[in-house]
């Protein structure tokens, strides 16, 4: 499996000028194979987020020697979230001990003082960067876009659910090139798709009800970028249905992940371009 | 494999040296040796040695605000602190006045605010300045205000300056190459410099208008021959630059001090300041054509490594700064600093501070050092050790003559890689326990900090500001527009600054608005970095 290298941001906040440590650091960790920008020196936290944000890093490393620790450091951590970036934030210098819980809990993920070896400085990046990941993963399902039930008679079904919970669809349509004609019933953020074949047997869904009868079909997930998420899952090695993104129903790009890759719940990954 | 001992320098060293060595390193005792006080000053810079007075013994401080760091003073002073050394805060020392949003929350940090001439008067106050044997300050990129504020202030107390031992840092390429607290671009900034030089030489001639740093380097990563050719280059950069605006060598050069760092290797940093005292009157008399030897008499002030102090076990640091302060007094300095056992942490409290002064005053009156001068020369192991130090720091010096001088080297980033790789080398030795510091990399315990931390209160900040903004209503405004005006017509033509920035600083200009005239003419450094 292919990973992308680690981007570090080493950074000088405040006016002070010492970097030995900053570029020992930035050094130690090229030379375990990130990605390292150092700043140089006097930067303010905003410079210091927008090139965090611009250069896509997934963990920054902050250096003070001259006290100003104290204000600057939690300032970036705000200043990330205020744009909306989970970007991990680390920092070393001199720091008394009692400065650095405070800015853990302000925030700042770890503290490192003077004489931490480079390695445990390593071991830590890596730990925290494989978290953003997860994160990242998890972030990367926005929320549960509709759920798949296979029908045999979609104007039936559709009576059902308006005796039942008063419900309606609020779009119908035909995919002639899937033989299908489907509707979509709100519930929440979420819809229902009820999926019923042109033709008895045609069709995926045909061939699925002949098989289970009517039920649940499929679970779609809703992601900003279908895109580089198919190329990270091929990159992972995950076997998909659909190797490229497709049209779906309602103006939306999608792709089946195989079943056989999500515990025989068919996945599909919907990507609105009403976002 | 055998195992390689070698100096913190990479200098292999042997187990034994014997007169052989002597030979074979071509040592003469009267050309490399000679008397103290004599030509080339390997032994001393005088011949009395410590025996008239001990070295000049100073404490690095400054914090909080002028109030706080002249309580300080007095605390220092009242404890047997000869030397006054004025640590000045980061927005000041690059030009913003305290109440610069840029400044925010590094007010008094690692210094004291000076904002404007009012901070320098609360700053000495009830303190004449001809009560310290010599009074330094850390101003680089904006040298020439303090050398105005403190004949200003010489004035106001009505103090002849010639009573007065004042030394200014005033070395702006070590701030482009490791320290970092630039302002201008480095042709402007050099001229800075030599500005005060050249003023200093006519009017003020027992002044030390700049003290070439190999500290900063040395803290940076540089290795002991780094430090000394280095410095030796940078040296030569603004005795050249002042050469050229029509003052002859004589009448400064002997008032340019050497500021070196004192590290652990005991025996190599020893070899270190006589070897430097011996390549600078080697350096100066070759270059200038300087006849009269007591003007080639290098002037060694001394600070202990900062960077050899661990945050682990602290109290450790109190027999590192002995063991550095011996070294030093070996070695024949004229000025020591001693850094505090807390200094990995914060700024000193006031028990770390007395402690770090009582070693010296230790080393001074109880180990016999002040007795006799250069006790470890003629040594077969410090004598080689010298001369091959000598030689490594010549070829380095050459190289740097090959690239076009100093400032060429520091533009092109080529004492910055040096000094890199000398840091990334040292750490890697630390990191493979190839050397190793106690507490750090060996003998590790995890029993906590047993010690205070001082804490700047930070309500200190917003007074500091508030006084500055009263400052600039209250204060004649018409003086400081006329003040600040002379200034940019002479900035301009490139004529000697001093005198208009004397006169802005008597009619109480802040340091930021002074600046801000000299960026308006001269721009601003942007910095590199790589690493």
């Amino acid at each position: 499996m292919v990973t992308k290298p680690i981007r570090v941001l080493i950074a000088k906040v405040g006016l002070d000028g010492h970097d030995r440590g900053a570029k020992i650091i930035a050094k130690a960790l090229a030379d375990t194979g990130m990605e390292v920008i150092y700043t140089g020196i006097r930067q303010t936290p905003e410079q210091v987020v927008s090139t965090a944000i611009q250069e896509d890093v997934d963990i920054i490393g902050l250096s003070s020697l001259s006290g100003g620790h104290e204000a600057l450091f939690p300032r970036v951590v705000e200043l990330l979230k205020a744009r909306g970036s989970n970007i991990r934030v680390i920092g070393g210098g001199i720091i008394p001990p009692e400065d650095a819980s405070k800015l853990k809990k302000q925030g700042i993920a770890e503290i490192f003082g003077p004489g931490t070896p480079t390695k445990e400085i390593v071991r830590f990046i890596k730990g925290a960067c494989q978290e953003p990941v997860r994160d990242e993963e998890s972030k990367m399902l926005k929320q549960i876009d509709h759920i798949g039930i296979a029908v045999r008679d979609l104007e039936k079904s559709l009576d059902k659910y308006a005796e039942l919970y008063g419900a309606k669809a609020t779009h119908t349509e035909v995919m002639e090139s899937l033989s299908i004609s489907i509707a979509f019933i709100p519930v929440g953020e979420v819809l229902l798709e009820l999926l019923q074949p042109l033709a008895p047997g045609k069709g995926r869904i045909g061939e699925f009800l002949e098989k289970y009868g009517e039920g649940f079909h499929h679970i779609a997930y809703r992601v900003d970028n279908l895109d580089r998420v198919l190329a990270k899952m091929k990159e992972n090695g995950i076997k998909l249905r659909d190797d490229k993104p497709r049209p779906g129903a309602d103006n939306t790009r999608i792709a089946f992940i195989s079943p056989e890759e999500t515990g025989n719940v068919l996945t599909e990954l919907v990507e609105s371009k009403k976002l | 494999m055998e195992k390689i001992f070698q100096t913190d320098s990479a200098i292999e060293v042997k187990p034994l040296y014997t007169p052989e060595d002597m030979v074979e390193a071509g040592f003469d005792h009267s050309r490399d040796l000679g008397s103290p006080g004599r030509y080339p000053f390997t032994r001393g810079k005088d011949s009395t040695g410590y025996r008239k007075n001990p070295w000049i013994m100073y404490q690095y401080a400054g914090f909080g605000s002028a109030e706080e760091t002249n309580k300080r003073y007095h605390f220092l002073l009242d404890h047997g602190e000869t030397g006054l050394s004025v640590a000045i805060d980061l927005p000041t020392q690059i030009g913003y006045d305290s109440d610069n949003p840029l400044a925010s929350g590094e007010v008094g940090k690692v210094g004291v605010p000076i904002s404007s001439l009012q901070d320098a008067e609360v700053l000495f106050k009830g303190i004449p300045l001809d009560r310290p044997r010599q009074i330094s300050a850390t101003f680089n990129s904006n040298a020439p205000i303090w050398l105005a504020m403190m004949i200003v202030l010489a004035e106001k107390q009505g103090i002849s300056p010639q009573k007065i031992g004042v030394r200014i840092q005033n070395d702006i390429l070590k701030e482009y190459i490791a320290r970092g607290t630039y302002i201008f671009p480095s042709a402007p900034s050099v001229s800075m410099a030599t500005d005060v030089i050249a003023y200093c030489a006519e009017h003020h001639p027992n002044w030390f208008p700049l003290t070439a740093c190999g500290y900063h380097i040395r803290e940076a990563g540089a290795n002991a021959a780094q430090e000394i050719a280095f410095t030796l280059a940078n040296a030569i950069a603004y005795i050249d630059d002042t050469v050229r605006k029509g003052v002859k060598p004589e009448k400064f050069i002997s008032k340019i001090p050497v500021f070196f760092s004192c590290g652990m290797d005991f025996f190599e940093e020893i070899a270190k300041f006589r070897t430097m005292r011996r390549l600078w009157s080697r350096t100066m008399k070759e270059r200038y054509h300087i006849d009269d030897p007591n003007l080639l008499s290098l002037n060694l002030v001394v600070f202990t490594a900062g960077s050899a102090l661990t945050a682990q076990q602290p109290m450790n640091n109190i027999v590192r700064v002995a063991v550095q302060t011996l070294a030093s007094a070996i070695g024949g300095c004229q000025n020591l600093h001693t850094c505090s056992m807390d200094e990995a942490y914060c700024t000193p409290t006031e028990e770390a501070v007395k402690l770090a002064l009582r070693t010296q005053q230790i080393i001074a009156h109880e180990t016999g050092i002040v007795r006799t001068i250069d006790p470890l020369g003629g040594s077969y192991f410090i004598e080689s050790l010298s001369n091959k130090l000598e030689e490594i720091a010549k070829n380095y010096l050459r190289e740097i003559d090959e690239t076009g001088g100093a400032v060429k080297a520091t533009e092109s980033g080529y004492f910055q890689r040096q000094i890199s790789k000398s840091a990334y080398e040292l750490n890697r030795q630390i990191e493979e326990k190839e050397r190793i510091v106690v507490g750090v990399n060996e003998y590790v315990d995890d029993t906590g900090l047993p010690i205070e931390i001082l804490k700047v209160d930070p309500g200190l900040e917003r007074k500091q500001i508030d006084s500055v903004r009263a400052l600039k209503k209250e204060r004649d405004n018409v003086k400081v527009k006329q003040a600040l005006r002379e200034l940019k017509r002479v900035a301009e033509i490139r004529e000697n600054i001093v005198p208009p920035c004397i006169e802005a600083v008597r009619a109480y200009a802040t340091v930021g608005e002074i600046c801000d005239v000299l960026r308006e003419v001269y721009g601003e450094y942007t910095g590199a970095s790589h690493f």
